[in-house]
C-alpha cells in the first residue's frame, strides 16, 4: 500500500502541485528573466483574452454536439448488432475498427476529406446535386466547427456502440418474452425494459465520454489546428497552443480551470444520477 | 531476503546512475559524447547530418555525437524544454527567430572568444559573418546557410495563358495567377500562405511596396523611423495581396502553411509559389510535374521595380549548460567550413555561407540561377535584416498570423490590420528604449 501511495505521490501529485504554481507566476519561456509571483494575473489574462468567449462556446458545442448524436447513433447500432444475423461478427469488426485509430490521424484524414478543392466530401455532394460549387469547409469558422463535429461524431459512435452492446447482452431474454406476451410494442419495450435495465452503463458511459471529449484536442488539432482565426479552438486545444507559444503561466491557469470545471461537473453529474437511482429503488 | 532485495535495488540504481553519467562525462578511454539537437528536421536532412557527423567522428575519434531529431512542428518547443532543464544538450540548431529569447534566458553560450582568429571566418560571405554576431558582438550561433524567397512558377501554365515570361512584379503576378486560376479544372494561380507563418508573405509584399523607403538595417522600419506598416504604399500592397487570395488562390489556402503550399505546387495544382530555396529539392522529386515544367524567378518587385530580400537564417550553437564546450566548438567549426558546409547547403538547398560557392556551377544553373541573379543585383533586390531576434517575435507571429487570417476571411480590413501592426511595433520599440 505504502509504495503505491509513494509512487502516485511522486509521479502524479508532485508534478501536478509543482506545475500548478506556474499558474500564479509570470512563466513565459520566451522571457524567463522574470518569474515572479503574479497572483491571479494569469487567470485574468485567460478571462480577458478575446478568444475566451469563443473557446468556451466551442467547448460547449463540441461536448453536447458530439455526445447527443454519438449516444443516439451508438444506441441504434448496438440494438442492430444485438440481433443475430449472418456475418454479424464482420459487421461488428468493421464498425468498431475506427476506435483503433488515433484521433490525430482521424483529424488529418478528415482534413483531406473536407478539403474544398480536392476533398471527397465536396465531390460526393456535387455528384449528388446537393451543392453547385465546392464548399470551403475548413476556411469558414462555422462550417469548420460543423466539419470537426461530424468527424468526432463518426469517431465516437463506436465507443457508445461497444459499451451499450455489452450492456444489452446482459438483459435477460425472459424480460423481452414477458413484454411480448403482455403485448408491449417496440418503443415501450425500449423505454420500459431496455433503457432502465442498462441505465447505469448509460450514465457511466455518458460521464466518461463527456470527460474524454472535453479533453480530446487531437482531432481538432489534426483537422484545423484551431483555425481559421482561432475559431475552432476548444479549451484543451487552446491550452496546447498557449503552451506552444511558451506562455506556461497562462496555460497552467487554464489547466487548473479545466481540472476544477471537470471536478465540479463530475460531482454534480454523479449526485444527480444517484438521487434518481435512490428514488427508483 | 529483504537485504538481498535492497542490495539488488541499490545495485540497479547505481548502475542506472553510472550509465546516466557516462553520457555526461568522458568515459574510461577519454571519449566524449555530445548531444546535438536539430530543429528543422526532415528525414533526408537527418541522414545528411548523420553522414557529416560520421566524417567528424572519423577525424575526431575521441568525440561521439548523438543526434536528436524531434519532429519539426514541436522541435523548438522540445529544445526550449531541454535548455530549461539545464543539461542534456551540447550542440543545437539555433534560428534567427529563436536566438533572441534563448540567449535572453541565458541558455546559449557565447562562442565569440573561442572563434576569435578562426580561419573559417575568411571563407565566409559578409552576410554569414554579419549574421553570426548580435548587436553586442556576441556569437550565439554560426549560420549554416540562408533561406531567401524566390518565385517558383510553372513554365507551361503561363505559356498556355498567353504570357511570355514569368512575373517580375506583384501586379504581374496577380494578373498571371488570375488568368491561370480555374477552380472548375482544379487549377489555381497562387499557393497562398494563410496558415502558419502567414505574416511572412504578407510582410514580403509590404516591404516590396515600400522598398525605396525601407531602413536596410531593420526591414520593419522606414528611413524616417516609423514602421513600414504606416506607409500609404503598405495599404496598396495589402489590397493587392487580398485580391491575389480572392481571385487566384484556393479557398482552403486560408489555413495553408509550408507543407500544404509546397504540396500544392508539387502536385501540379498551383502555378506560383513563393518559397525558400530548400523547396528546389522537394519539387525536383515531384512525380506530378517534370523538371521541364517549372523553374524559379527572382522575388517579385513592388511598383518601384525594387524589392526587399529578407534573408532568414539558422545555424549551430552551444548550450550554456554543456560540459563539453571545447569539443562542441570543434564540431561547429567542422560543420561550418569546407566540404561539410558545401555538402550541407547543396543537398539541403540553402543559400551558401561560403564565398567559394558562388563560383560553383551548381548554383549558376537551373532553379538556382534566380538566386545568383538576385545576388548580382543588390540595388534591385535589397538585402535587409528583419527584427527576427527580438524576444517578442513568437508573440508577434501569433498575432500577425491570426490577423492575416482575419483579413482574408473578411473579419478585418487591410487598413485595420495595418493600423494594428503599426501600433504593435511602435509600442514595442518605445518600450525597448
Amino acid at each position: 500500500m505504502a509504495p503505491a501511495a509513494i509512487f502516485v505521490a511522486v509521479f502524479t501529485y508532485y508534478p501536478m502541485i509543482a506545475g500548478s504554481q506556474m499558474a500564479f507566476r509570470h512563466w513565459d519561456l520566451n522571457d524567463l528573466t522574470d518569474t515572479s509571483w503574479v497572483g491571479l494575473d494569469n487567470f485574468h489574462r485567460v478571462f480577458s483574452d478575446p478568444n475566451w468567449g469563443t473557446v468556451l462556446g466551442n467547448t460547449g458545442a463540441w461536448v453536447i454536439g458530439s455526445i447527443v448524436p454519438q449516444l443516439v447513433i451508438g444506441f441504434a447500432l448496438a440494438l442492430w448488432l444485438r440481433r443475430r444475423f449472418r456475418f454479424r461478427g464482420v459487421y461488428q469488426a468493421l464498425i468498431f475498427f475506427p476506435w483503433a485509430i488515433s484521433g490525430f490521424l482521424i483529424g488529418i484524414l478528415f482534413r483531406w476529406m473536407f478539403n474544398s478543392e480536392f476533398g471527397v466530401v465536396n465531390d460526393l455532394l456535387q455528384k449528388a446535386g446537393l451543392i453547385d460549387q465546392p464548399v470551403a469547409w475548413l476556411a469558414d469558422p462555422h462550417k469548420a466547427m460543423i466539419a470537426v463535429l461530424i468527424a468526432n461524431i463518426w469517431y465516437g459512435v463506436t465507443f457508445f456502440a461497444i459499451m451499450i452492446l455489452a450492456a444489452l447482452q446482459s438483459v435477460p431474454d425472459e424480460l423481452y418474452e414477458a413484454a411480448a406476451l403482455d403485448g408491449a410494442g417496440k418503443a415501450r419495450t425500449l423505454f420500459q425494459i431496455t433503457i432502465p435495465y442498462i441505465r447505469v452503463t448509460l450514465v457511466l458511459t455518458v460521464l466518461l465520454r463527456v470527460i474524454w471529449i472535453f479533453n480530446f484536442p487531437d482531432l481538432i488539432f489534426g483537422m484545423t489546428g484551431g483555425g481559421p482565426n482561432n475559431q475552432t479552438h476548444i479549451v484543451t486545444t487552446w491550452m496546447i497552443k498557449i503552451t506552444q507559444q511558451g506562455d506556461y503561466g497562462k496555460a497552467s491557469a487554464l489547466g487548473l480551470l479545466v481540472v476544477a470545471g471537470l471536478l465540479l461537473f463530475t460531482v454534480f453529474f454523479l449526485l444527480a444520477t444517484r438521487e434518481k437511482r435512490e428514488v427508483r429503488s | 531476503m529483504r537485504r538481498r532485495t535492497a542490495a539488488l535495488a541499490l545495485g540497479t540504481a547505481a548502475a542506472m546512475v553510472l550509465t546516466g553519467c557516462s553520457a555526461m562525462s568522458p568515459n574510461a578511454n577519454g571519449t566524449v559524447t555530445l548531444n546535438m539537437v536539430e530543429s528543422l528536421t526532415n528525414p533526408s536532412r537527418t541522414d545528411l547530418l548523420k553522414g557529416l557527423i560520421a566524417d567528424f567522428e572519423k577525424q575526431n575519434p575521441k568525440i561521439k555525437v548523438n543526434l536528436i531529431s524531434p519532429p519539426t512542428e514541436q522541435a523548438d518547443q522540445k529544445i526550449r524544454q531541454m535548455l530549461q532543464s539545464g543539461s542534456g544538450v551540447d550542440a543545437l540548431e539555433v534560428r534567427d527567430i529563436t536566438v533572441g529569447p534563448w540567449s535572453n534566458n541565458g541558455w546559449l553560450y557565447d562562442m565569440a572568444k573561442d572563434l576569435k582568429g578562426w580561419q573559417g571566418w575568411n571563407a565566409m560571405t559578409e552576410n554569414a559573418v554579419k549574421a553570426s554576431e548580435d548587436a553586442k558582438g556576441r556569437t550565439f550561433f554560426v549560420p549554416y546557410g540562408f533561406y531567401g524567397l524566390s518565385l517558383f512558377y510553372r513554365k507551361d501554365l503561363i505559356k498556355d495563358a498567353g504570357f511570355s515570361k514569368p512575373p517580375a512584379s506583384w501586379d504581374q503576378l496577380l494578373k498571371q495567377a488570375s488568368a491561370i486560376n480555374d477552380p472548375a479544372k482544379r487549377r489555381y494561380g497562387y499557393a497562398f500562405r494563410g496558415g502558419a507563418n502567414a505574416n511572412s508573405n504578407a510582410t514580403a509584399i509590404i516591404e516590396a511596396y515600400v522598398a525605396d523607403k525601407v531602413d536596410l538595417a531593420n526591414g520593419y522600419k522606414l528611413k524616417n523611423g516609423r514602421t513600414i506598416f504606416s506607409a500609404p504604399e503598405a495599404l496598396d500592397a495589402l489590397k493587392t495581396y487580398l485580391t491575389l487570395f480572392k481571385k487566384a488562390s484556393p479557398k482552403s489556402s486560408v489555413s495553408w502553411g509550408y507543407p500544404e503550399m509546397v504540396e500544392a505546387f508539387s502536385n501540379g495544382s498551383t502555378a506560383f509559389l513563393l518559397q525558400d530555396p530548400e523547396v528546389i529539392a522537394t519539387v525536383s522529386e515531384s512525380k506530378s510535374i517534370s523538371k521541364e515544367q517549372w523553374d524559379t524567378a527572382p522575388l517579385v518587385a513592388g511598383p518601384s521595380g525594387k524589392t526587399v530580400q529578407p534573408l532568414a537564417t539558422a545555424g549551430w550553437g552551444i548550450a550554456k549548460g554543456s560540459k563539453h564546450k571545447a569539443e562542441t566548438v570543434k564540431l561547429i567549426k567542422f560543420l561550418s567550413q569546407g566540404k561539410a558546409s558545401t555538402d550541407f547547403t547543396k543537398k539541403n538547398s540553402l543559400v551558401p555561407i561560403l564565398k567559394s560557392a558562388t563560383e560553383d556551377p551548381f548554383y549558376k544553373t537551373g532553379p538556382w540561377s534566380s538566386y545568383v541573379t538576385m545576388t548580382k543585383h543588390p540595388d534591385t533586390y535589397l538585402n535587409v535584416s528583419q527584427p527576427r531576434g527580438v524576444t517578442w517575435w513568437s508573440e508577434w507571429e501569433q498575432k500577425s498570423d491570426a490577423d492575416v487570417q482575419k483579413m482574408v476571411t473578411g473579419k478585418m480590413s487591410p487598413k485595420e490590420l495595418l493600423t494594428g501592426w503599426d501600433a504593435y511595433w511602435t509600442k514595442k520599440w518605445e518600450q525597448e528604449k
